[in-house]
């Protein structure tokens, strides 16, 4: 048994160097080719992407028919070993590095790793541009709001008093009262104690809310104090149009009401708020 | 006041639903807060400042919730659910403290 497991093994490795070797051989043919009919472009011989490109394609073709499997490609990065090494060292070690070699060795290194190289492109890349954009609107946010607040030529360190009777007021007793006056109920408990009730469906609304950047420290607790009172209205205003939703269906109460904030819009310019929960009829 | 994020009191029964009641706080940008708890979280050891912070938002919370239950006649706040959500901003991290809860009156 172990025998025949040994040699099953050994013939797959053979045939699996044997596939590596084919994809090598294609890959040197297509670089000599491309090497004597001079094929290039400002002394850039493109058989530095062919050749790595053919040898990984050829050996994947030969390696399917023969094991049933992709063995990953290894000729092609034989080849761009060979190549670069050929090219850049042997043939032209003058060769600078300007944007053509490095373009040049992206897409080598592409054809020889592509699940890696993908990857790095595709997610670092794309998260470096993504992290640069945002970088870039908070700078124009900073800038516009530097503008409105006239400041621009000057950088207050201290924090600015706020000034109570020009700040709007939020009155938490008076807005709790009013949202309790709805004639509805709202229970945050996942069941109802000592109370009939009729489960209706769930229900949801939402309600966006404007996100402030703080850009000038100064500015700090104005901002923050306005950004709580608009959240507050938020969830308000939220909360008001859930039991307005559970009302239109005959509800008169919500059961295991959840309230979420998050961020959203590019760069998180937003907030949302939303409320959730099961409409129920309350007898 | 008992507060519990369970929809009964062990033995004891509800009478009454007085509300819904709720509370917010933010817990502020600072950039020279973030700077010390980022060199904090470097060397190691625990980030006192911002707990300390995150523990006086979530009492102005707490209380503010409670100071509407009572306003409201209720002894008890059950279902109490809190959560902390970070709005990000531009100077460094601001959190924002929410809790909501059903008060009762139990006897």
């Amino acid at each position: 048994m172990k025998s025949t497991f040994k040699n099953r093994n050994f013939k797959y490795n053979g045939r699996a160097i044997l596939c590596v070797a084919i994809g090598t051989g294609i890959g040197l043919l297509v670089y000599i080719i491309f090497l004597i009919l001079h094929i290039d472009i400002y002394g850039w011989n493109l058989g530095l992407i062919f050749a790595p490109l053919s040898a990984g394609y050829v050996e994947t073709i030969v390696a399917n028919r023969l094991l049933g499997e992709n063995i990953g490609a290894i000729s092609a990065f034989i080849l761009f070993i060979d190549t670069t090494f050929y090219s850049f060292i042997l043939k032209n070690p003058t060769l600078g590095f300007n944007i053509i070699t490095a373009g040049s060795i992206i897409i080598i290194l592409q054809a020889a790793f592509p699940t890696l190289v993908n990857y790095i492109l595709l997610v670092v890349v794309g998260g470096f541009l993504a992290s640069f954009f945002k970088t870039i609107k908070e700078y124009e946010n900073k800038i516009k709001n530097m503008i409105k607040n006239q400041q621009i030529f000057k950088w207050e360190t201290k924090d600015v008093e706020i000034d109570a009777d020009a700040m709007p007021v939020y009155d938490e007793l008076e807005s709790n009262h009013l949202i309790n006056s709805l004639n509805f109920y709202f229970i945050t408990s996942p069941e109802m104690f000592d109370r009939k009730h009729k489960i209706i469906r769930q229900f949801h609304s939402e309600v966006i809310v404007e996100k402030d950047n703080i850009v000038l420290q100064a500015e700090r607790e104005k901002t923050e104090y306005l950004q709580l009172i608009r959240i507050k209205d938020g969830k308000d205003e939220c909360l008001v149009k859930l039991a307005s939703k559970v009302k239109q269906h005959g509800g008169n109460g919500i059961m295991d009401l959840t309230l979420n904030y998050s961020l959203i819009g590019f760069g998180g310019d937003n907030i949302q708020i939303t409320a959730m929960g099961t409409g129920i009829y309350i007898e | 006041m008992i507060l519990t994020s369970s929809s009964t009191l062990e033995n004891k029964k509800i009478i009454d639903y007085r509300g819904l009641v709720t509370g917010e706080s933010l817990i502020g940008a600072n950039i020279y807060k973030d700077l010390f708890s980022g060199v904090r979280d470097v060397v190691g050891g625990r980030t006192s400042r911002y707990e300390e912070e995150l523990q006086k938002a979530r009492d102005i919370t707490l209380n503010s919730m409670i100071e509407k239950a009572e306003q409201m006649g209720a002894n008890a706040i059950v279902g109490l659910k809190i959560s902390y959500d970070n709005l990000g901003g531009t100077m460094g991290n601001t959190i924002l403290v929410t809790a909501y809860g059903t008060a009762v009156k139990y006897e």
